[in-house]
């Protein structure tokens, strides 16, 4: 570069740039960076290859031709695209080709060529990374690579490429080196980078980036207990429920089919966890997880609660959340089991219906085993709603429903040897441990039907349900 | 080699018997592949123009490398289990 | 360090806790052969017949009883059907004789 003179940026594949190939024959030591063809200009003293964009980039050019003037090594001075007199102003010469038209809008720089794209995010940023780089041969298919690897949960996973983990890093304001928790069972420290590796294998945008970060920082606690939760031979995962102004923002679904499949949001940020369990903490099927029959949702198991049509306040407010703040609520889940009341009218006479669902929670038998959550239909809630009753309202409901009768639940009691030892006191029996029972409202407008999701052992020893609040996405 | 990865990517415990005429080639492959090493056997070159008695010369030194190649089993008890 | 990939491969990064190694590695070794199912496949170069016949009589001297396959031409990879004969048949597999 020189330290006093005139530069110009051109490409050969620009009209306004070879309208000008005369004038820069005209210009007084002029060095030409070329961005395309070394070979333009013809006749011109000083060419340089510019092929590898690295002048283009230093020199942040958005448009050819550009001309420049350095003056102490510094640019004094630039021009855009073809406008005579700005040209003579800068070259300080006082007649520039005078057969060409007055002026002439150039081209994009290629520096902004989409294909270039990533190249350029890798080449400007790639020094943040700190992950270990691993070569595919080109022997090798990319996607059965990845199988070969160990790093799917059974179903392709996304190439993490540098530039794709870029770009998921720019899903949050936090630095990528940033430890975001010590995850189960290998306690290894996970940063906000491996974090967006693996959200990048799950099939994240970036967006979902922040709802990852706080699932994994709930799901690290010691309250939530994952490597319980893992290595248990019970059927359960980790489940994610997010509130807030988060889940319209990313597009998440909470209503019709909200349990299911279909939503990338919802599908991948569940993923998204698990990956990370997998592939950061070490917990596998078949090692640490040693689940004896699992759960579809093991894969991922994420949905948002459908605040406008709630008849209560947000899951998370309950939780001690701001009203207003996106959240997670993070719990021991396994698979959904679908209770119909298509008849009851009172919220009493519901509060029972959905009371005789959760009974059977870990077995029908068994009080105070595991925790549960209960998902809330529209057409269900609505008789609540109608009936004011609030979320606490409908927790001491369900409550008194589910004290359990002690003879009932005993060992050899109904023909069936499994049960709680007789007691010597008598009296009823709590279904659930204070705190252990979860209402969220989620679900479609048409049905009867609500949810029960059998959770994992409750309070300490066993897992917990924790929420995190969201960090907004800057 | 492409065998070699096929079977091991579909549950196959594999290993390889080739000439020392291969050693330089087998690892060439290997790595583009993605793995840095492969067990394999080398037995000394020519192969082509042995005798029937020569091959299976070849086989009965080359036994106790390949049934280590499968197996986690340290050549020390292999020469055992030879003898 | 060119992060691209390149157009020979392609650069991922490492979504573990990178204690295993970067690259791919062979399937863990069973401590010995009893009880499993051992394949000898002849990539069918001149000669390697008769050191697989020879290789299997050494084996049957330990009690380990070999199935035998052989592709039709050392020239290609063996072909679909055969391999998933192996895979369906076998749980080693030792593969002789390249030169």
């Amino acid at each position: 570069m020189p330290r006093d003179g005139l530069v110009a940026v051109v490409k050969r594949d620009c009209p306004t740039c070879r309208l000008v190939e005369p004038v820069l024959r005209q210009l007084p030591g002029l060095v030409v960076y070329s961005q395309d063809d070394p070979a333009f200009p013809a006749d011109v003293a000083d060419v340089r290859d510019d092929t590898g964009l690295e002048v283009s980039l230093a020199l942040d050019i958005q448009t050819v031709p550009t001309l420049l003037r350095f003056t102490g090594g510094e640019v004094a001075e630039r021009t855009e695209g073809w406008l005579r007199p700005a040209w003579e102003e800068l070259a300080g010469v006082a007649v520039l080709g005078p057969e060409l038209p007055e002026h002439r809008p150039g081209c994009g720089s290629r520096t902004g060529d989409p294909e270039f794209a990533d190249e350029l995010l890798v080449r400007t940023q790639g020094d943040r990374l700190g992950s270990r780089r691993i070569e595919i041969s080109a022997l090798e298919d990319e996607l059965e690579a990845l199988f070969d690897r160990g790093w799917s949960d059974g179903l392709p996973v996304v190439p993490p490429t540098p530039a794709r983990v870029l770009r998921m890093l720019a899903g949050t304001s936090r630095a990528a080196h940033e430890v975001v928790g010590v995850v189960p069972p290998n306690l290894v420290e996970v940063t906000v980078e491996k974090v967006a590796v693996n959200a990048v294998l799950a099939g994240c945008r970036p967006e979902y980036l922040p709802v990852v970060l706080a699932a994994v920082q709930a799901a690290c606690t010691e309250e939530f207990n994952a490597h319980g939760l893992l290595a248990t031979t019970w059927s359960a995962g980790p489940a994610i429920v997010v509130n807030g102004p988060v889940v319209r923002a990313i597009g998440m679904n909470s209503g019709g089919n909200a349990l299911g499949q279909g939503n990338r949001a919802n599908l991948t940020i569940g993923r998204a966890l698990q990956l990370v369990i997998r592939n950061v903490g070490g917990g596998r099927p078949g090692e640490v997880d040693r689940a004896a029959l699992g759960n579809p949702g093991k894969l991922g198991f994420c949905f948002a609660e459908d605040e406008q049509g709630s008849p209560w306040e947000p899951l998370s407010v309950s939780r001690g959340i701001e009203p207003g703040a996106s959240a997670v609520t993070v719990f021991a889940a396994e698979g959904p089991r679908g209770l119909a009341d298509q008849i009851s009218r009172t919220p009493e006479s519901l509060a029972r219906s959905l009371a005789a669902g959760l009974r059977g929670v870990a077995h029908p038998k068994l009080p105070m085993a595991f925790d549960a959550t209960l998902v809330v239909s529209p057409e269900h809630a609505r008789v609540f709603a109608a009936a004011g009753w609030s979320r606490s309202r409908l927790e001491r409901a369900l409550g008194e429903a589910l004290l359990l009768d002690a003879a009932e639940l005993e060992r050899g009691a109904g023909g069936i040897e499994e049960g709680i030892r007789a007691r010597a006191a008598g009296g009823p029996v709590p279904k659930f441990r204070p705190g252990g029972l979860l209402i969220v409202h989620a679900g479609g407008g048409a049905g009867m039907f609500s949810a029960v999701i059998g959770g994992w052992v409750g309070g300490p020893g066993g897992s917990q349900p924790v929420t995190r609040e969201v960090a907004p996405w800057t | 080699m492409h065998d070699f990865a096929a079977l091991e990517a579909q549950g196959v415990i594999a290993a390889f018997v080739a000439s020392t005429e291969f050693v330089l080639a087998s690892d060439v492959q290997a790595r583009a592949l993605g793995y840095r090493e492969v067990p394999s056997v080398f037995v000394p070159h020519p192969i082509q123009d042995r005798t029937d008695a020569e091959m299976r010369a070849l086989a009965e030194q080359a036994c106790a490398r390949i049934i280590q190649a499968v197996t986690g089993v340290p050549a020390t008890q292999l020469t055992r289990l030879d003898s | 360090m060119d992060l691209t990939g390149g157009p020979r491969g392609r650069t991922v990064l490492d979504p573990t806790d990178e204690r295993a190694a970067a690259h791919r590695v062979p399937r863990p070794r069973p401590v010995s052969l009893d009880g499993l199912r051992v394949g000898l496949l002849d990539i069918s170069k001149p000669r390697g017949d008769v050191f697989l016949d020879r290789l299997a009589e050494l084996l049957a001297e330990r009690g380990v009883r070999v199935r035998r396959y052989a592709k039709p031409t050392f020239t290609k990879p063996a072909p679909v059907d055969l391999r998933r004969e192996i895979v369906a048949e076998c749980d080693v597999v030792i593969e002789a004789l390249a030169d």
